[in-house]
């Protein structure tokens, strides 16, 4: 007896899932059927941007291969749709007109791009038809579109100051188009980063090479191109800017509607538990980007402060590990083993991690309050839980910008700009969960010249050949004896008979003797 | 009357090339010295000096310059000892020695069966103490269980080279080949203090800029990338695969990759290009900690320097010694794959081989799984050939046995070894979760323990066989390139002492042994000759009248042919002659239990603890710590932290420092350190008792090559208010 597993949706979550399966299909305790809309099966979206500025290749971001999952025994679907959940019939309808039977359906739909109201496009949010010109950069085909453009130079204009939107202006700039991005509010990123970290970005924004139009309301795109296509996008002020291809990068909305159609719960996203089930539905469950992690039970304390969908794939990745993990158990009939499983841990705040080369930045969790706002440093601090603390270091002339926001000496939420190494240690942190040395400036000095190692030692007590142990008043002491070369101190001290990477430092100990004996 | 021997030195892989010369007159025993450092060395018996050869350039560490004041210890154990009830042990003849010997091998098979009886050889065994020992294991005392210190140092590099190559040579190019190279990646090995003469090699790619050195610690060696020599990079511990793959990806990912070669020469390659399509530098660096621009910059350098100078990747025992430690091993591989490395003209791939013999104890059958030649003991072929140079039917060789962390679990166990022989070897030191080990040895029947030394190991002994050490012997020896060596005798043993292949030939004749058992090392290397012919490590075209004329030997070296200096020239050891890609992902660690119930005091905290070495010190230090130079520079372990962690910790340099799990606990002072990360402390492994290092590891093994944990283990750390008793009794002991 083996259970009959359906995939919905095949992109990097799904893709895991399947890896992570399939031990399960070749002892054939499952059997495994995976349904993807594109005609590829799954690739590294996260890698589009890459790709549509021309720093990688399509065969590169492969992260599934059909056929060799087909030789593995998985039954894969390219190219079709799921049109609807018969929950009753334990079915899925194809847009082929076939159906699969499941015993457990998988939802990984992903998300579609938030696409905003403008004049000039088209606003059904399910099926947005977006003119010649203009883009939401999410499949290969949209890579296409934008490597034309920045392979011709042309100039792009990227709607949306979030991650995404950012990391694509500074590809395609540093590729060599002409990029300009828009976005509301006083700088990019908006509430995920501060004001200090925030007017940082945007000054590095701009020293690589992207205009950076802020506080503006966008309303309308004009499509006077000669192809008819894109060519400016229009603001609330009147002012239009003028461009080649219109790059929108709004944000992401989790893809539900299959879910809701077969009367699913859904808030943000698909509802699931914290064992990744449909609200009430056994036989269904969500992961990746269009699941919501929040469970049916009102007093759940971990369900209190979720956030809904991230739209980053690392907890989309976790969670398939985990679920593949569940699916086994039950595929193998042990119920109760898979009902002993721990839950999956609840995610931590997202971390986000500028993907771009001449620009580092790091920002993770709130970093709303500054170091002098006593209200909201405090708030919170009750029954014995310490007071939020901010150590904070901002030097915009030279692009640097840091803030650690701590509890206990435990990071709640970080920025980091413009220093990498920085960036890297609280990150891992941040993680970690660990505590901060109480001298927060280590932190800083990371990426600062004297952490590296100077050459050499100053001391004359101090080890000049470390393979042999030999002081440098050894070494003098030969030197004063007669010795006037390294291989005759080598022979009297054996100084530098190991690595020898100290015959330089031999070299100048003879010569400091004979000089000052000169003089 | 003056006379010297050109031989190489007693310790690591890199097995330097020195010259003993006997004094004309020896001097008179040393006075005794004042102060703490015992007075146990006399004057040494011969003189050392380095001698040109292609690896050492005439080079010697602290270690070589230091190693005749051993031949004359005061502490050299010279004639068989008996424990007595008393657990004292005191001397006995060899007649009687070997006959207890021999009496507890029939006694245990007579009880509790053949595989009742063990063996743990060593990597710093002879290429013919290694061979006879297999041989003796499976013929003399019939037993499967045979294993080897090895499999704490290369058997997860050893895999991974077998699966991607098909043949594991550490270096699979000599080791001048790397003076040329403009790029050099260095994974987890810090030869700066392991292996110094070493450092010589790295030197082109130092002037180049492309010395790149990954360690979590800031070494000696990672130091050597300071002024423009190269870059550091310092992953979170037990990171290094993550780290791999962040390179692969960026390799595939910026069009670095050598198709031709991957087409050409490789297998595998889309599988490796999908797994690695998930590690973006971004997303390494959040799980590493080394910053994305590092991660390209070094991808591109290695993509550079295989254009033009030369590439090498090396990895180590920091990568390796981990439960992933083959798929680490195996990342590295792919990585040096993607760049066409292996097998071209003057790049490659290579791990640095660590004890003295490692690569020829790897070789000979001393593993488990293992017949002479690096043949695989399950492989019926295999079997028929050995079987038919030793002249007995091949039912008589058993299969295979356990690995090494297996074969210690088993220790005194109800249907484990009762009766253990051990040879080069002080795994009650060495080995992970050390007390777990001493626990074991002390619930055996009978424990014979062949040593030069009272070393922790032997002193649990209930016979301590007294043998050679490398001044007294001939044999050969295979250094960390593939190249066979000659050992050369240069003074007489002491009187009562034996070499191993002696001790073999008598207990074999008391067992009554099929086949034979030579004490003549010469005799015993024509013996391997044969049993290796054919297989992957082929040394049938070799013998001592040409190593003894100077010729460079590297294996496979079949008769009639000239050796091999460079593998893979023309493929590699698969049948259809390419390298295997296999994609590796980081699984999930189980964590590794720091017992929250122990040590919980107040002021204690959670660390990273990871193990190694110092320049002073070899392996467990049962030699090193008994050349009085060595101990005065190193007299004792010390807990490197960073100010930071002592700070948190409330403790200053000097201070004494617990550091505990729910395996042990080590006490010992602590150094302060920024070349340390935070929340890791480093303890070096050489030192026992309740300095030892290997009380907090834990002996989860790679699933693959049966490596434990070495690098990556939990531990509470606490100030210790006073040197408490133990501690200084273990001092005393130690003296």
């Amino acid at each position: 007896m083996s259970e009959q597993i359906v995939i919905v949706g095949f992109g990097p979550v799904a893709a895991r899932l399947v890896d992570e399966l399939l031990p399960a299909v070749r002892g054939g305790q499952a059997r495994l059927t995976v349904v993807g809309e594109e005609s590829e099966a799954a690739y590294n979206r996260v890698l589009v941007a890459d790709l549509g500025v021309g720093r990688t290749t399509a065969d590169a971001l492969a992260l599934a291969d059909a056929a060799d999952l087909a030789a593995e025994g998985v039954d894969v679907r390219l190219g079709v749709r799921a049109k609807r959940v018969d929950r009753a019939r334990q079915q899925v309808l194809l847009s082929d007109g076939t159906a699969v039977h499941y015993d457990r359906l998988v939802f990984a739909t992903g998300s579609r791009p938030v696409i905003p109201n403008l004049t000039g496009i088209n606003p059904d949010p399910a099926s947005p038809v977006l003119p010649a010109g203009v883009t939401a950069l999410r499949d290969l085909r949209d890579a296409d579109v934008l490597r034309r453009a920045v392979d011709g130079g042309k100039r792009v204009v990227v709607l949306g100051g979030g991650v995404l939107g950012l990391e694509t202006a500074l590809a395609a700039a540093e590729e060599g188009a002409t990029v300009t991005v828009v976005h509301n509010g006083p700088h990019p990123l908006g509430r995920s980063i501060d004001r200090g970290g925030g007017a940082v970005l945007a000054a590095g924004l701009r020293r690589c090479g992207v205009r950076v139009a802020g506080n503006a309301r966008s309303t309308g795109v004009e499509h006077n191109a000669p192809d008819g296509g894109f060519s400016a996008l229009l603001l609330d002020d009147g002012s239009a800017i003028d461009g080649d291809l219109l790059v929108i990068s709004c944000g992401v909305r989790p893809r539900t509607e299959l879910a809701e159609g077969c009367g699913l719960s859904t808030g943000t996203g698909i509802l699931v538990d914290h064992r990744l089930r449909a609200h009430h539905e056994p036989h269904i469950f969500a992961i990746g980007d269009c699941a919501e992690v929040r469970c049916p039970d009102p007093g759940c304390a971990a369900c209190r402060n979720a956030k809904g969908p991230s739209g980053l794939v690392g907890p989309g990745w976790r969670q398939a590990e985990w679920l593949a993990g569940y699916l086994t158990l039950l595929a193998e009939g042990k119920a109760a083993e898979a009902d002993l499983l721990p839950a999956l841990p609840p995610e931590q705040p997202a971390v986000v991690v500028l993907k771009a080369r001449g620009l580092n930045m790091a920002v993770a969790g709130d970093n709303a309050a500054d170091p002098w706002d006593e209200e909201a440093l405090t708030a919170g601090a009750v029954n014995g839980r310490p007071r939020l603390q901010i150590a904070q270091w901002a030097d915009p002339e030279h692009g640097r910008y840091v803030k650690m926001t701590t509890r206990g000496g435990v990071l709640e939420a970080l920025v980091s700009v413009g220093m990498p190494r920085t960036a890297a240690e609280l990150v891992g942190l941040f993680e970690r969960g660990a505590e901060l040395p109480a001298d927060r400036s280590l932190l800083l000095r990371l990426d600062g010249p004297d952490q590296i190692p100077g050459a050499g030692t100053a001391d004359p007590a101090g080890t000049v050949c470390r393979c042999a142990g030999v002081s440098g008043a050894a070494i003098q002491g030969a030197v004063e004896d007669g010795c006037s070369t390294v291989a005759e101190v080598s022979k009297a001290t054996r100084a530098g008979t190991g690595c020898g990477g100290c015959h330089e430092d031999i070299k100048g100990l003879i010569e400091r003797h004979f000089q000052a004996a000169a003089a | 009357m003056t006379k010297s021997a050109d031989t190489h030195c007693p310790y690591c892989a890199l097995q330097c090339a020195m010259t003993l010369t006997s004094p004309a007159d020896l001097a008179p025993a040393a006075q005794p010295g004042p102060g703490p450092v015992p007075a146990l060395n006399p004057a040494p018996a011969l003189e050392v000096a380095g001698r040109d050869f292609p690896t050492n350039r005439g080079g010697l560490c602290r270690k070589g310059w230091t190693s005749p004041t051993l031949l004359n210890h005061a502490g050299r154990i010279t004639e068989p000892l008996l424990k007595g009830p008393d657990g004292v042990h005191r001397p006995i003849g060899w007649d009687q020695a070997l006959d207890l010997a021999a009496s507890a091998v029939r006694d245990a098979r007579a009880r509790h069966g053949a595989d009742s009886v063990g063996v743990f050889g060593g990597g710093g065994l002879t290429n013919e103490k290694a061979y006879q020992l297999g041989k003796f294991a499976r013929l003399a005392l019939g037993t499967s269980r045979i294993d080897y210190n090895g499999r704490f140092c290369m058997s997860s590099a050893a895999a991974a080279g077998m699966r991607a190559f098909g043949v594991d040579r550490g270096l699979p190019f000599p080791l001048e080949a790397l003076d040329a190279a403009s790029t050099i990646l260095m994974l987890g090995s810090n030869v700066a203090e392991t292996m110094p003469p070493f450092v010589q090699h790295l030197q082109g790619a130092r002037h180049a800029g492309g010395l790149i050195v990954v360690d979590p610690r800031r070494s000696a060696t990672a130091a050597f990338t300071a002024d423009g020599g190269g870059i550091h990079l310092q992953p979170l511990p037990g990171t290094d695969l993550a780290l791999l793959l962040g390179l692969s990806h960026v390799v595939i990912h910026e069009g670095l990759a050598d198709t031709g070669y991957l087409q050409e020469r490789t297998t595998g390659y889309d599988a490796v290009a999908r797994s690695v399509n998930a590690f973006w530098p971004e997303r390494v660096q959040s799980l590493t900690g080394v910053p994305a621009d590092l991660i390209r910059e070094t991808a591109r350098r290695l993509a550079a320097g295989a254009q033009a100078g030369g590439s090498y990747i090396l990895t180590g025992r920091g990568v390796e010694q981990h439960v992933d430690g083959t798929d680490t091993a195996t990342a590295a591989i792919n990585l040096s794959l993607l760049l066409g490395l292996p097998g071209s003209a003057r790049s490659g791939y290579g791990t640095l081989t660590g004890q003295g013999n490692g690569q020829g104890g790897r070789e000979h059958g001393q593993k488990a799984d293992q017949l002479p030649g690096y043949r695989k003991i399950t492989d019926p072929a295999a079997r028929a050939h050995v079987a038919a140079v030793w002249g007995v039917p091949e039912a008589l060789i058993p299969g295979p046995g356990l690995p090494a962390v297996q074969l210690l679990k088993s220790l005194g166990q109800p249907d484990g070894v009762r009766c253990l022989f051990v040879h080069a070897s002080n795994i009650a030191v060495a080995a992970p979760d050390a007390n777990a080990v001493i626990a074991g040895l002390r619930s055996l029947d009978f424990l014979v323990v062949c040593d030069f030394f009272m070393s922790e190991t032997a002193a649990e002994a209930d016979l301590i066989l007294p043998v050679l050490q490398w001044a007294e012997e001939d044999g050969t020896l295979t250094n960390l390139e593939g190249r066979v060596l000659r050992r050369r005798r240069a003074i007489s043993p002491p009187a009562g002492a034996r070499s191993e292949l002696w001790i073999m030939a008598r207990l074999a004749e008391r067992l009554d042994a099929p086949s034979t058992y030579s004490e003549d090392p010469e005799t015993v290397f024509e013996e391997l000759r044969l049993a290796s012919a054919g297989g992957l490590a082929d040394y049938s075209g070799i013998d001592y009248a040409m190593l003894d004329r100077g010729e460079a030997a590297y294996w496979p070296y079949p008769a009639g042919s000239t050796g091999t200096p460079r593998l893979f020239t023309d493929g590699f050891a698969h049948p259809d002659g390419k390298a295997v890609m296999v994609p590796v992902v980081p699984r999930r660690r189980r964590p590794s239990a720091a017992d929250p119930g122990v040590n919980a005091a107040a002021g204690a905290r959670e660390m990273t603890l990871i193990t190694g070495r110092l320049l002073e010190h070899y392996q467990s230090g049962a030699q090193t710590r008994r050349v009085a130079e060595l101990l005065a520079a190193q007299p004792e372990a010390t807990a490197q932290i960073h100010p930071a962690a002592a700070e948190a910790l409330g403790v200053t340099a000097g201070s004494l420092l617990s550091v505990a799990n729910s395996r042990g606990e080590v006490v010992c002072r602590a150094e302060l350190s920024t070349a340390i990360r935070a929340e890791t402390v480093f303890l070096p492994f050489h030192f026992p008792g309740s300095e030892s290092a290997n009380r907090l590891t834990e002996a989860a093994t790679d699933p693959i090559s049966g490596m434990p944990e070495f690098k990556l283990n939990t531990v509470w750390v606490r100030p210790v208010a006073a040197p408490d008793s133990a501690r200084m009794l273990q001092q005393t002991e130690a003296s």
